[in-house]
């Protein structure tokens, strides 16, 4: 596959990957480029992986995990999710899933990527472990945790 | 509210925040630009220290011509500066065993929170391995009788972290001094690229 087949095949679906781990349209959009800059740098390799997107996700992922760790780092503000541009959805359930959303932001870098591959990318905690370069063991914990935390999260606005 | 509602949720909030990223447009024209943008200053870069490594190099050979008659001889063959207290001539064998670095030039991150441990391993076959804290690198070495030093780097994964940059200082590294337990790399100008502490 050449290197414009895949970003055009796969581009958008790492902006949108982008967006869920970030909250930040711009911020996507950076981190899609920075790792398809980093791939085509090295495309002859990446191509011959069984799986390229896999590559460049995990490109994509550590990228955002490396940038919230530099001091520089701003917490961009959780973007207002667009309605006009959602997917139809039922009217309690926007509100449900908005208030979720906003709870997303008060996780971890680490906590909201781990929930964002499992149930977003539906990978299965032994890829979430590769792609992290960490154990699944920590990736169940990790989910554990954030998923804890958005309960109590929610909880606490139900009261 | 059981964690199967809750992962739901999710499912949906997520699919609701993709669904919502508005359309990128110019994606591999901004990628492919900025990636040979990046090159080609890498290449400026690169070709900038070639020549100022090559100027130290000529005033270093013409200044040394200069005073060989007058330099007193270093006991044991050694240069100067591998020649002061505990110093221990570097050869595979000696080199040999796990490092940690304690300092690189330009690196201020050497203690991050990183996957794996970011410690380099010198065998006494010629080989070295390492990680950079996320990826795992390899390659083999040569060190000469005055502790020249080169390596080669073998192929490596690219996953983005706070990766401690041990592949630029191997790569860069024309000299090495060793103590009992600190390994010094040294580039072709002598400047001092990275000191090592031996892990075990």
């Amino acid at each position: 596959m050449e290197f414009e087949e895949y970003v055009s095949a796969r581009g958008q679906e790492l902006v949108r990957l982008g967006f869920t781990v970030s909250g930040d349209y711009q911020r996507a959009e950076d981190l899609a480029q920075i790792a398809l800059m980093q791939a085509f740098r090295s495309w002859r390799k990446v191509r011959k992986a069984d799986d390229p997107h896999h590559y460049v996700r995990r490109i994509l992922v550590n990228e955002y995990l490396s940038m919230t760790r530099r001091r520089s780092f701003t917490e961009a503000p959780t973007a207002e999710l667009d309605p006009q541009r959602t997917v139809p959805d039922p009217a309690t359930a926007v509100v449900n899933s908005d208030d979720l959303w906003r709870a997303l932001a008060g996780l971890s870098a680490r906590e909201r990527v781990v929930l964002v591959l499992r149930y977003y990318q539906d990978l299965d905690d032994r890829t979430i472990a590769d792609v992290l370069g960490i154990k699944p063991s920590s990736v169940r914990a990790t989910a554990s945790r954030a998923l804890a935390t958005l309960r109590r999260t929610r909880q606490s606005h139900h009261v | 509210m059981s964690n199967s509602d809750l992962e739901d949720d999710l499912r949906g909030t997520f699919e609701r925040a993709a669904a919502s990223v508005p359309p990128a447009t110019g994606l591999t024209e901004r990628a492919t630009t900025g990636a040979r943008q990046a090159q080609r200053r890498t290449w400026i870069v690169a070709g900038a220290a070639a020549v100022a490594v090559a100027a130290v190099a000529v005033v270093g050979f013409s200044l040394g011509g200069r005073n060989a008659t007058v330099q007193p001889p270093v006991a044991g063959g050694q240069t100067p500066a591998a020649s002061a207290s505990a110093q221990v001539a570097p050869s595979a064998e000696t080199v040999s065993g796990t490092w940690r670095p304690v300092q690189m030039a330009g690196s201020t991150t050497l203690k991050a929170d990183r996957p794996d441990e970011p410690l380099i391993e010198f065998k006494p076959d010629g080989t070295w391995q390492g990680s950079d804290g996320c990826n795992g690198l390899s390659g083999t070495y040569t060190i000469g009788q005055r502790g020249e030093f080169a390596v080669k780097i073998g192929p490596q994964r690219l996953v983005g972290c706070d990766n401690v940059p041990h592949t630029a200082v191997l790569r860069d590294a024309e000299r090495i001094a060793l103590d009992a337990d600190t390994l010094k790399f040294f580039a072709g100008d002598g400047r001092e690229l990275a000191s090592y502490a031996r892990a075990r």
